[in-house]
């Protein structure tokens, strides 16, 4: 019978991650990992003058 | 205020000599617009007592705002910041993750409950019930909420958080929202400080924190709930390119000469005339003059004011506040007595021209003025 391990957030990365895994039998053999934060910045950019899509594409990470 | 030398235990305080940590002190005191001796005072206050429980939620951000506080140099504000301060709850620098972490900030909430800082980067997505951004499965909508009602204050730190920065750009997809009015919708009357800025500058962040630590108040704030000695005057008020604004001299182009000489960015779009923060004497990473935009050659796109930065496009023309360029410019009237010479006016204007706006106005009308008396004498 395969278990579920859900671990929300993961710490000491940027931005918000989450990991699913399935484990069966001591060994994962499913896993799915999603970022949960979207802000939409591919729709914010459209219609934009272009010189001012570096101001947004860099904030992607500020890291 | 004189301080106790007994009364403080350590005499090393995060890493730095009691000296060099009192002088630190003073020197955001002296930031703040306080009298130098404040520094003791909030040195006394920050270690004596115990350290303020500091609990960070983020949200939709992008980690620049840590960045720019980890990245501070003079002192290693990293120890600082996580000796003077309790951090318990912070994402990206947690060691525990998932459950535990989750488990830690419930545990902290409730015996730091009243107590605690609350520092929130990013926006808050508001849309569609704010499924745009969760952590540990709950949207951070609703974490808000949470932490903000026991919180003893609210700091928003970022542009984000301020009034809700890049992700609150037209059309807005995800209603990113800023955490005051997160609050307001609420009901919930927690005191909210909005440090802005992409990044801010660390120190303004820092100053706020240990202000309120010393005197268990916040800082005077304008009518956007900014702290008044960091945004209380408008970049084009100290930028060391105000005289070429002044005299008329711009840059037209990026690379055209006025630009290699270093005069104006207005006609190139920035957006200092508009822009209300302490960038051109704060300046960032602790590298000595010029380590800001402008100063870089770039002009301020108004990354920490509500409606400029991530609003207006960046070479549109700023709508100054204050003043607006004028049409003629006033000549520099000298009182001669004697007359000044030609070449006399050309020394003075020489050594003022670079810091003085008008100069080169100035030799032209002594100029014609030494012209017109030579032609009365005569």
């Amino acid at each position: 019978m395969a278990k579920r391990i859900t671990i929300d957030p993961i710490t000491r990365i940027e931005g918000h991650l989450r990991i699913d895994c399935e484990i069966d039998g001591g060994h994962v053999t499913k896993a799915w990992s999603s970022g949960q934060m979207w802000r939409g910045i591919e729709t914010i950019l459209r219609g934009r003058d272009p010189r001012d899509a570096w101001i947004f594409t860099q904030r992607f990470c500020g890291v | 205020m004189r301080i106790d030398q007994e009364s403080i235990e350590h005499d090393n305080i995060a890493g730095l000599s009691r000296r060099d940590f009192v002088k630190f002190c003073s020197t955001l005191a002296v930031g703040m617009g306080l009298p130098v001796g404040m520094g003791a005072q909030i040195a006394e206050a920050v270690t004596v007592q115990k350290r303020p429980p500091v609990l960070w939620l983020s949200a939709q951000e992008c980690t620049g705002c840590t960045e720019t506080l980890l990245r501070t140099s003079h002192p290693t504000l990293e120890k600082l910041i996580l000796e003077l301060i309790s951090l318990e709850y912070h994402e990206t620098l947690l060691v525990g993750a998932g459950r535990q972490a989750e488990d830690w900030r419930e545990k902290s909430m409730k015996e730091n409950k009243g107590k605690y800082i609350l520092v929130v980067d990013g926006s808050i997505p508001t849309k569609d019930n704010g499924i745009y951004c969760k952590i540990g499965g709950k949207t951070a909508l609703a974490l808000l909420g949470e932490m903000a009602a026991d919180a003893a204050a609210v700091i928003a730190i970022g542009s984000c958080a301020s009034w809700g920065g890049v992700p609150s750009a037209d059309p807005n997809p995800t209603g990113a929202t800023p955490a005051h009015e997160v609050l307001k919708s609420r009901g919930i009357k927690t005191p909210v400080v909005n440090i802005p800025g992409c990044p801010p500058n660390p120190y303004n962040f820092l100053s706020t924190v240990l202000y309120f630590v010393t005197f268990k108040k916040l800082p005077e704030l304008d009518d956007q709930s900014r702290p008044k000695f960091a945004y209380g005057r408008l970049i084009h008020e100290n930028c060391e390119r105000r005289p070429h604004f002044d005299a008329g001299r711009f840059a037209i182009q990026f690379g055209d000469e006025g630009h290699r000489k270093g005069y104006c960015l207005y006609k190139l779009g920035c957006k200092g005339p508009e822009t209300f923060a302490n960038c051109p004497i704060q300046l960032f990473n602790d590298v000595g003059s010029g380590a800001w935009p402008v100063g870089t050659g770039h002009p301020c796109f108004g990354c920490s004011e509500k409606g400029v930065g991530f609003t207006l496009p960046l070479h549109s023309p700023a709508r100054p506040k204050y003043v607006t360029p004028p049409s003629i410019f006033p000549g520099i009237e000298a009182h001669k007595s004697g007359g000044a010479s030609i070449a006399a006016a050309a020394v003075v204007a020489g050594l003022a021209g670079a810091a003085l706006g008008a100069g080169a106005v100035t030799v032209k009308k002594l100029g014609e003025k030494e012209e017109g008396r030579k032609g009365t004498e005569e």
